[in-house]
Formats: C-alpha cells, sequence, structure tokens
C-alpha cells in the first residue's frame, strides 16, 4: 500500500490535492482557517500586541528555520533524520558562550566580553563566536556522519536512525558535562531597547540582529546549492546516487559537505538563539530540534525553500500560541501541529523532494 | 528429549524466579543485601520492553513515545484508586478504607478491576493513535510516536485546569495511591489482604504472573497467522499486501497489544510507588525501554529480557559503583572533579553510547532473533521497516 | 476456450473475470499507461507484450491495487474494484508475482506459502493465545496445503529460507504463495525470466495445469515469445503505454505495427 500512498501524492500541488480532496482534508483546512479567523480577531482588539508578537515570531522563526535546513538538506540526500542536529545547535550555543568567555579548558585567553564591553568589541566578539561556533559544529557534524552513520548506510533506514537518537543523547550528555544541568546566561552583547520610536509596537535591535545575520547566510545557502559546482553534486546525489556516482561525482565527499553545510548552519543558529534569549541549556536540542524538525515537515522535508517557510511558521505559530493559549501549552500546540502535518500532509506544504523525484521506493 | 530441550531452559527460569522471595532472604541474613525493591522495578521494565517487543521486535515498527503507554496506564490507576476525585466517592472491592467508617472521598476500585480497564484503555488510546498514523513510513511514524509520547506527559503536566477541572493535578502528580490487595482473604494473609511497603513479595508474585503472562503472548503470537502477518509486512509491506494482508491492521494489532502491556505495565507501577508525576514520563524512558530491546535482540523474547534486567541493573548497581570507584580513585588523586562527580546523573551519555555501538557492531542484539540478524546484516538495500528488506 | 478470443467488445459475448476501461497512469510527466481497454476472459491465458519499459508491469500494479490509476475503472467478476487497495483485492481473489522477485526472505519457504494463505485462513488473535483446538486444526490443515503447494510447483527444500533458495525456486514459491491465496486471477511478471529452457518447459505447463485443473484465469507479461504463442488465448501488445495491437497469438505475431514496435526498440537498443 505504501507504494500506493506515495503515487497518489506523487502529482499536483496544494490547489490540485485541495480540489480532490477528502473529508479529512477539508476538516483540516476548516480548523486552519477558523484559527486564523481567531488569530484575525485578537490582531484587531490589540494590534500593537499583535504586531509586537510577530515580530518576536519572525525573529525565533528565522532561528529555526536554520536548523530546520540542516534536517532538510541531510533528509534530502540520505533519507535520514539526524535527530542529532538539535543537540549540534546546544553545541552551537555552547561554544558561542565559551568564546565569549575567553577561557577555554581553564587558559583564559582574553578577558570575558560583556554586556558592558565596547562596541567594538562586541562586534567581534560576536562574530568570533558566531565564526567559531559555525566551525566547530560544522565538523562535528561531518564527524558524526563518518564515524555512525556511514558505516550503516546500507543497513535499514530506522537502524541509522536508532543511531542518530543514541548520538543526540551522546551530545547532550557532553553539554550536560560541559555547562551542568542548569541554564546558563549569555552576555547580553546585543540590545534589547526598541528600534521603533513607538513603545506600541516592539521591534529590537536583536530582532533586527538575528534577521540581519539569517538573511545572508540564506542567501548564501541558495547561491551554493543553485550555483557551485559542489551545489549540483549535491542536488545529483540527492536525485539518485548511483547516477551520480557514475557520472564522476564523489558521493562520499558531497554527503559530508551536506552534513558540514548543516552544521554550520546549526553552529550560527546556536549563538544566535543564545544572544538573542539571553540563555541556553544543555537540553536546548531536544525542543529547538523538534521544532525545526516540525518546521522542516510543515514546509516538505527535502525542500530548502520549504525549510525557510516552515521554519516563519512555527516560529509564529509558537510565538502566538506562548500568547494567546498559554506557554505551557506551546510545545503541546507545536507537537499536535507536527503529527498532524505528518498524518494529513506528510508532504508538507510546498511538497517533498520525493514529490519531484521516483521517491524512496 | 526434544520436549525437554524445549521447556527445560524455560522452566529452569520460571523456577527461579519463582523462588526469588527465598534467595532473597537468604542474601538478606547472609550479606545484608535487599533486592527486592530493585528486582520489583526490573521486573516491570521487562515487562515494559517485552510489549515493545511486540511493536519494535515482532512488527518492525519503531516506536519512540512507548512511555506515553505507560503513563497512560499510571494515571487509570491514579484516577480509579485514589482520593483525587474528591467530588465523588465510589467504593468497588477496594482495599482503602477510612479509620473513623465514613465514606472516603474519591473513586476506589479494586486494583484488579482498575488493571484490566488500565489495559483496556491504552489499547483504545493504542488504536486511537495509531490507525491514522500507521500508514506513514517507519521513520516518520517514529517521530510522530515521539510527539504523542511527548504530548501526553505534558497534558498531563498541564491538565490541573481544563476549563476550571482538574484531571491530572499538574505538576505535582497524584498521590496516595490504593494498594491492590485481596481483602476478603483470612487475617492469617495479611500480606495480601492489602499489599504493604514492608512486605513487598505479594507485589513481586503479582508483576512476575505479570510478566509471564506476557511472554506466554509474546511467545504464542511469535508463531501464529498474525506473527507471520508482522514478519510479511515488515519485510516487504508491499508484496505482503499484494498477499492479502492489511499492513495497517497488522501493524494496528502491534501498537494496540504493545499499548496493553505498557498499560498494565503502568498500571503497576503507579500502584506500587503510590505516586504518579507527568516527569517521569519523559522522553529517555521511551529511549530506555527500547535501549532495551535493541541490546537484548529484536524480536528475541530471552534478548529482550536480558536487555531490560541488563540495563536496569547497569542503573540499580553498576552506576552507584563506578560512582564509588570513580569518587574514591578522585579522592585519592586529590582531583576535586572526579571525587564530586555524580555518574548516575550521566547515565544517558553511556546509553546513547551503548545504543550507537551496538546498532554499528552488533544490531541484532546480545540474543539475536535468527531472522532479525539476517535482515539486519542483509547488505543490499535498505528498507523501511526496522530490519526490512529492500524495496525494489 | 481460445476460440473465443476475439478482439475487444466482442468479450461481452462471454464472462470476463477482468475488464479494464481507460487505465492510464502518468508519473510526473511521463504517461506510463495510457487509456487502456483490457479483458480477461473466464479462465483465459491472456499475455501482454511489449519493449522494455512499455507500461507492462506499471498496469500490472495497476490490476493488483499496488498502483492507482490517474484515470479508468477496473471491474473484477462483476465487481467495481477501483477504489480498492491491493489487500482488498486479494482477498477478493487477484493473485500475483513480481517481475524482481518479492519473496520474504528471512521466512521460510512454507512459511512464505502460510503467509499467502493469510487471507483464507481465520486464526484471530484470542485463538492464537490461547492456541484453541479450531486455531490448531487450521494451523495444521495449512501446513500440510502449503507443503501441497511447494510439492504442485516443485519445490524440496521447504524450511530453507527464501533467501537461500535457487533463482528457479524462488519463482516458482513466488508462484505457490500466490496460489495460497486461492486467486481466481492470477498475474505472473515475466515468470519465465532468468530460468533455462528445461525450467521454462516445466513453468510453461504448469501454468496450463493452473487453468485446466484451478480453473484460474491467467494475465502473463513474458519476453519468451516462445512461451507466448504456445499458452496465451490472446496476446495484448503495448507500446509506450498504448495498445497498440490485440488478438491471437498469430494475428498479433503478423501485425505490422508490432514488428515495427520491436525493431523499433531493436536499433535503438
Ligand atoms: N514508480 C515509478 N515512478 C516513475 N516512473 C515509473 C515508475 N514505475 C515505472 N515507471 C516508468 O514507467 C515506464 C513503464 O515502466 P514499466 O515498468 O511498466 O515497463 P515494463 O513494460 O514492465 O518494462 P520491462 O519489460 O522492462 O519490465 C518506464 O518508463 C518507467 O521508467
Ligand atoms: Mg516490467
Amino acid at each position: 500500500m505504501a507504494t500506493g500512498e506515495v503515487t497518489k501524492g506523487r502529482s499536483g500541488g496544494l490547489l490540485e490535492s485541495a480540489r480532490a480532496s477528502s473529508w479529512q482534508t477539508r476538516i483540516a483546512v476548516a480548523v486552519t482557517a477558523l484559527l486564523l479567523v481567531l488569530l484575525f480577531v485578537q490582531a484587531v482588539r490589540d494590534p500593537a500586541q499583535f504586531f509586537s508578537q510577530l515580530v518576536i515570531g519572525v525573529t525565533n522563526g528565522a532561528i529555526i528555520a536554520l536548523v530546520a535546513l540542516g534536517y532538510t538538506l541531510v533528509y534530502g540526500i540520505i533519507e535520514l533524520i539526524n535527530f542529532a542536529h538539535g543537540d549540534n545547535f546546544m553545541i552551537g550555543s555552547f561554544v558561542g558562550l565559551t568564546v565569549l568567555a575567553g577561557t577555554f579548558a581553564g587558559i583564559g585567553l582574553f578577558s570575558p566580553i560583556t554586556g558592558d564591553s565596547g562596541a567594538f568589541l562586541k562586534v567581534v566578539g560576536v562574530l568570533l563566536a558566531l565564526v567559531v561556533a559555525m566551525a566547530v559544529c560544522g565538523f562535528v557534524n561531518v564527524a558524526i556522519e563518518r564515524v555512525a552513520y556511514k558505516p550503516l548506510r546500507n543497513s535499514p533506514r530506522l537502524a541509522v536512525l536508532i543511531t542518530a537518537i543514541g548520538m543526540s543523547f551522546i551530545l547532550q550528555n557532553l553539554g550536560l558535562i560541559w555547562k551542568g544541568p542548569a541554564q546558563v546566561a549569555f552576555p547580553e552583547l546585543v540590545s534589547s531597547a526598541n528600534i521603533l520610536p513607538t513603545d506600541a509596537v516592539v521591534f529590537r535591535w536583536k530582532d533586527l540582529f538575528v534577521l540581519g545575520m539569517t538573511v545572508p547566510l540564506l542567501l548564501g545557502l541558495s547561491y551554493f546549492v543553485r550555483n557551485t559546482r559542489q551545489g549540483k553534486a549535491m542536488r545529483a546525489v540527492a536525485q539518485d546516487k548511483e547516477a551520480a556516482s557514475m557520472v564522476g561525482i564523489n558521493v562520499n565527499r558531497t554527503i559530508s559537505i551536506t552534513f558540514l553545510l548543516g552544521g554550520i548552519l546549526a553552529g550560527a543558529s546556536g549563538v544566535m538563539f543564545g544572544l538573542f534569549n539571553g540563555i541556553t541549556v544543555f537540553n536546548v536540542g531536544f525542543f529547538q530540534g523538534l521544532y525545526a524538525f516540525t518546521a522542516a515537515v510543515l514546509g516538505g522535508i527535502g525542500n530548502l525553500t520549504g525549510a525557510v517557510v516552515g521554519g516563519f511558521l512555527i516560529g509564529i505559530i509558537s510565538s502566538m500560541a506562548d500568547q494567546y493559549i498559554g506557554v505551557e501549552w506551546t510545545s503541546i500546540v507545536i507537537f499536535s501541529v507536527l503529527v498532524l502535518v505528518l498524518v494529513f500532509r506528510p508532504r508538507g506544504l510546498l511538497g517533498d523532494r520525493s514529490a519531484v523525484q521516483g521517491g524512496g521506493s | 528429549m526434544a520436549l525437554l530441550r524445549r521447556y527445560a531452559l524455560p522452566v529452569v527460569l520460571i523456577v527461579v524466579a519463582l523462588l526469588f522471595p527465598l534467595w532473597n532472604s537468604f542474601l538478606e541474613e547472609t550479606v545484608d543485601v535487599n533486592l527486592m525493591y530493585p528486582v520489583i522495578v526490573i521486573t516491570v521494565y521487562i515487562m515494559l520492553a517485552l510489549g515493545l517487543n511486540i511493536v519494535v521486535g515482532f512488527a518492525g515498527l519503531l516506536d519512540l513515545g512507548f512511555v506515553a503507554f505507560y503513563a497512560l496506564g499510571a494515571y487509570v490507576v491514579a484516577w480509579l484508586a485514589s482520593g483525587h476525585f474528591r467530588q465523588v466517592s465510589v467504593a468497588f472491592g477496594t482495599t482503602a478504607t477510612s479509620i473513623t467508617g465514613e465514606e472516603v472521598p474519591g473513586i476506589h476500585l479494586s486494583f484488579w478491576l482498575v488493571l484490566v480497564l488500565a489495559g483496556a484503555f491504552t489499547a483504545l488510546c493504542g488504536v486511537i493513535i495509531g490507525a491514522p498514523t500507521l500508514r506513514l513510513r517507519g521513520d516518520y511514524l517514529a517521530i510522530v510516536t515521539l510527539g504523542f509520547g511527548e504530548i501526553i506527559p505534558r497534558f498531563f503536566q498541564n491538565g490541573d485546569d481544563l476549563g476550571g477541572f482538574n484531571l491530572t493535578n499538574g505538576t505535582i502528580g497524584i498521590k496516595a495511591i490504593d494498594s491492590p490487595g485481596f481483602p476478603f482473604l483470612p487475617d492469617s494473609l495479611s500480606a495480601w489482604q492489602r499489599f504493604g511497603t514492608l512486605e513487598l513479595y505479594p507485589w513481586f508474585y503479582t508483576i512476575l504472573v505479570m510478566v509471564l503472562v506476557t511472554i506466554y503472548v509474546n511467545v504464542r503470537l511469535q508463531d501464529s497467522r498474525l506473527g507471520r502477518a508482522w514478519i510479511s509486512v515488515r519485510e516487504d509491506e508491499t508484496a505482503a499486501a499484494a498477499m492479502g494482508i492489511n499492513p495497517v491492521t497488522t501493524k494496528l494489532w502491534a501498537y494496540a497489544l504493545g499499548a496493553t502491556f505498557g498499560g498494565f505495565a503502568g498500571a503497576f507501577y503507579g500502584a506500587f510507588i503510590k505516586n504518579v508525576f507527568p516527569t517521569s514520563f519523559s522522553f529517555n524512558v521511551s529511549i530506555f525501554i527500547l535501549l532495551m530491546v535493541v541490546l537484548g535482540g529484536m524480536g528475541n523474547i530471552y534478548g529482550v529480557i536480558l536487555g531490560a534486567i541488563v540495563l536496569q541493573g547497569t542503573n540499580f548497581f553498576l552506576l552507584p559503583q563506578i560512582k564509588t570507584w570513580v569518587n574514591s580513585i578522585g579522592e585519592a588523586v586529590g582531583n576535586q572533579a572526579l571525587a564530586t562527580v555524580d555518574i548516575p546523573k550521566y547515565s544517558f551519555f553511556i546509553f546513547g553510547i551503548m545504543l550507537v555501538l551496538m546498532m554499528l557492531f552488533r544490531p541484532e542484539g546480545i540474543i539475536p532473533n535468527r531472522q532479525r540478524a539476517e535482515e539486519l546484516h542483509d547488505e543490499t538495500g535498505s528498507g523501511d521497516a526496522m530490519g526490512g528488506a529492500i524495496r525494489a | 476456450m481460445p476460440e473465443n478470443a476475439g478482439p475487444n467488445g466482442a468479450g461481452k459475448a462471454r464472462n470476463n473475470i477482468m475488464e479494464a476501461r481507460g487505465i492510464t497512469k502518468v508519473f510526473g510527466g511521463l504517461v506510463a499507461v495510457n487509456r487502456v481497454d483490457f479483458d480477461i476472459p473466464e479462465r483465459g491465458i491472456v499475455s501482454l507484450i511489449g519493449p522494455n519499459g512499455a507500461g507492462k508491469t506499471t498496469f500490472f500494479n495497476m490490476v493488483s491495487g499496488l498502483y492507482e490509476p490517474s484515470a479508468g475503472s477496473f471491474v473484477f467478476a462483476g465487481r467495481d474494484v477501483t477504489r480498492l487497495g491491493a489487500h482488498q483485492r486479494a482477498q477478493l481473489g487477484i493473485g500475483r508475482t513480481f517481475q524482481n522477485i518479492r519473496l520474504f526472505g528471512t521466512m521460510s519457504a512454507r512459511d512464505n506459502v502460510l503467509s499467502g494463505m493469510h487471507t483464507r485462513l481465520k486464526g484471530g488473535i484470542v485463538g492464537s493465545i490461547l492456541r484453541t483446538p479450531g486455531t490448531r486444526r487450521e494451523e495444521r490443515e495449512a501446513r500440510e496445503r502449503a507443503g501441497d503447494l511447494l510439492d504442485y510447483v516443485g519445490i524440496q527444500g521447504r524450511e530453507v529460507f527464501a533467501k537461500n533458495l535457487s533463482y528457479g525456486d524462488q519463482r516458482r514459491l513466488e508462484i505457490a504463495r500466490a496460489l495460497a491465496s486461492e486467486p481466481k486471477l492470477l498475474l505472473l511478471d515475466e515468470p519465465t525470466a532468468g530460468m533455462n529452457p528445461q525450467e521454462t518447459a516445466r513453468l510453461t505447463d504448469l501454468i496450463r495445469r493452473l487453468r485446466e485443473e484451478r480453473g484460474i484465469s491467467i494475465l502473463l507479461i513474458e519476453h519468451e515469445m516462445r512461451v507466448v504463442m504456445s499458452i496465451s488465448d490472446r496476446v495484448t501488445v503495448l507500446d509506450h503505454g498504448e495498445k497498440i495491437s490485440e488478438g491471437s497469438p498469430r494475428e498479433v505475431r503478423e501485425d505490422p505495427k508490432v514488428i515495427e514496435a520491436y525493431l523499433g526498440t531493436a536499433k535503438t537498443g
């Protein structure tokens, strides 16, 4: 039956499937519409609050989108849910924190960069933290692939998934050993002051910072995948490994590069998360990872644009849930989105990679 | 002779288990260790692992949210055998009595009835969760089950104010759950009238019987019509469908059966520790049980039991022991970090490493199931299920 | 029987076990099967031939319910089965084998056949757990029947893992497994592929016996023309997803369009 399911989903986009929709799809659409209406009512009632919340959602969404890209890149190329990816994100935030503290393994390299440091030092510190975290996370991701996933490339898919879960626990506990069980504070390097002259709608410098960092990263990734040799090789390997290796593409190297890219984005995202939220903790990767995975699935896993769209949507959904439903329900809302999307629209909003090519079978 | 070969080992093992309270009291007298409490907990986990084995080992579905059913079972006991719903006062065959002789507030049903209800309820939940999701590909299914495994405990955590109604008592959890027991027994059997906290052996025999039933069901189903259908769907869902096997109902059976055993185990555990809290049902527990199945040998009943014993044994005895060693080494060499490190806190570091190593070097587990070993070492391609064959 | 073999439409006079109308399958932009009408008469042996990639297997997958057609309908034994899934069609009596063998590799030959019997057995879960006399009897009988079926197709190693059987045995085991589901219509996708001439001859004989002794209708995809010509009542030719010819083996063999289709691929291939 699986084959039948896959083929059914193969043709057509959003509109077409809406026309050929089952009662389930209609209910889903109706519920979504209802929620949007309720949200709209809230927006009209207190527009300032709504837009401030929207800004937070978009900013968080940018951070999620970067992580989601890591899931989607890897899934697109080897059909693995890289469960350890969220924890790599956590490692990224820890690395950033360590860089800013200026001390590593007991050796003080420079004095800590804090909120009181000069503007120039802050900029240098943030950039350094980002670059080092990106490098470390990229390396960690590649190493994990080499050590844990590559030997299992011909094993059943779920065996690799179990390995990935094991790696996730390993990273998470490394984080636990490194910084302990409590939340750790990030120095406040980016101002929380409002940019806008009005007090009604809040758009802070750190919102601008996150968006300003994310956009170039996204453009860079897009350029890389579309226009460079390596990017083309990636797409070829994603389509068909055998054919790719036959035309002389080094498949192993391409897979490594994919993991490298995913790791780099996770590293950047981890540091931005820390600077934006002011804290990080050893198990932050579990929830952020699942949010990001939800985003990837929502957008259509394997689909890069989808991951970005999904990331922003999940960011907005979670900030709206925080505000209008209650913070303690947000994770339930997000997990419900995950379950509902997988059940009713496993291809996601924009369609997954297997919608374009032959699919798994 | 063949009969002897087939039944000798199980019979010996069952006898050893049945006599456990005897040799436990011997141990207590000679070396002053009482294993009763840890052994009961280990046995609960054996039951959980055997339940998950039906899902992962037999049907090849990766369930990352098995803890949900464990939690549901525990909460059913908490609801139906405690003073939580003090708006009402219902009693039936219970061991709960009040000193004053007045009606006890809350629902107090006999544990044995609640046990059955818990199994039925979790089975129903299994069907409700499984029916729409079991069409999904293996890795998606894994994530959906993870989602449910997170939603359900979180719901329990937030469920103290559902439109003003306190269903779960939130993070505090539900306390003072009634003990199981047979109130009608004569006073000479007082330990059995109401299971107490001093005499643990009635608890032990209860969970032992529950595990034996689980094993029996596992064994019988393994080579039945349904057992064959599980293997077929696990190996090649498409071919199975072409043979007239409905993949979704086949998987649903596995999922619901696993859920039922998870629910039984949860119900017992809730009554045993007398309290349920949402935080005891985290993702880690799901993974811990999964590791038992993977470590012991997916699909092999002996293996799964061994996996549960080894891992819970590690938790109870090995890790504290290692902590003592490491700390004393730390003190000896004057290293503050080593002297104070709390090894059990990092148990999942070790379990994570074990998961990875098992998958890399011995995916079929310590005591493999013959078919699973073949499937997992088939280098021809990757299937969808846990150990599925190639899909051309 | 064979004399009934006429072009489409004449089939109305006789009972058709399967009637396909306007079957179309589109993969992305590729039209793999294009508006094919197809009848299989009861107790008939009908062959589907065509060059590689003509869409034969795709058509098969739609008949057995593994693919949902993009357009068209199937009527099986007087019942519209277009919307039914593969397992439901198998329950109604459509059995099949696969071009690229898809046995349950780590099951014994006998268990493979028993899996095929799944829908014809009743043994429920409670019966299996309690091992009631009814379930035990059914299992015993099923095992015997499985043994008989393995004998019937000529397989000795009953307890051998399917993946360790010889290639020819694997093909025969697929047939035995399909027969175990007691099909009224059996779909065979290149059953003689990879067989030597003796094995091919034996299998041809077996297919004939399936109709004679068990009254099964057969739809056959086959590249081996000698087999097709010797046992088919009727032959249909697909090329690029279109039905280009249909008729008795002789008619088809002499159809210029068919010759051209095969030569065309011979040139490019
Ligand atoms: N699942 C699929 N997705 C996309 N294209 C497919 C799929 N299955 C088949 N095709 C395409 O449909 C066309 C028909 O394939 P099909 O397998 O039906 O041919 P065939 O006649 O059985 O060939 P052969 O003689 O080689 O078995 C081919 O071009 C094939 O690539
Ligand atoms: Mg074919």
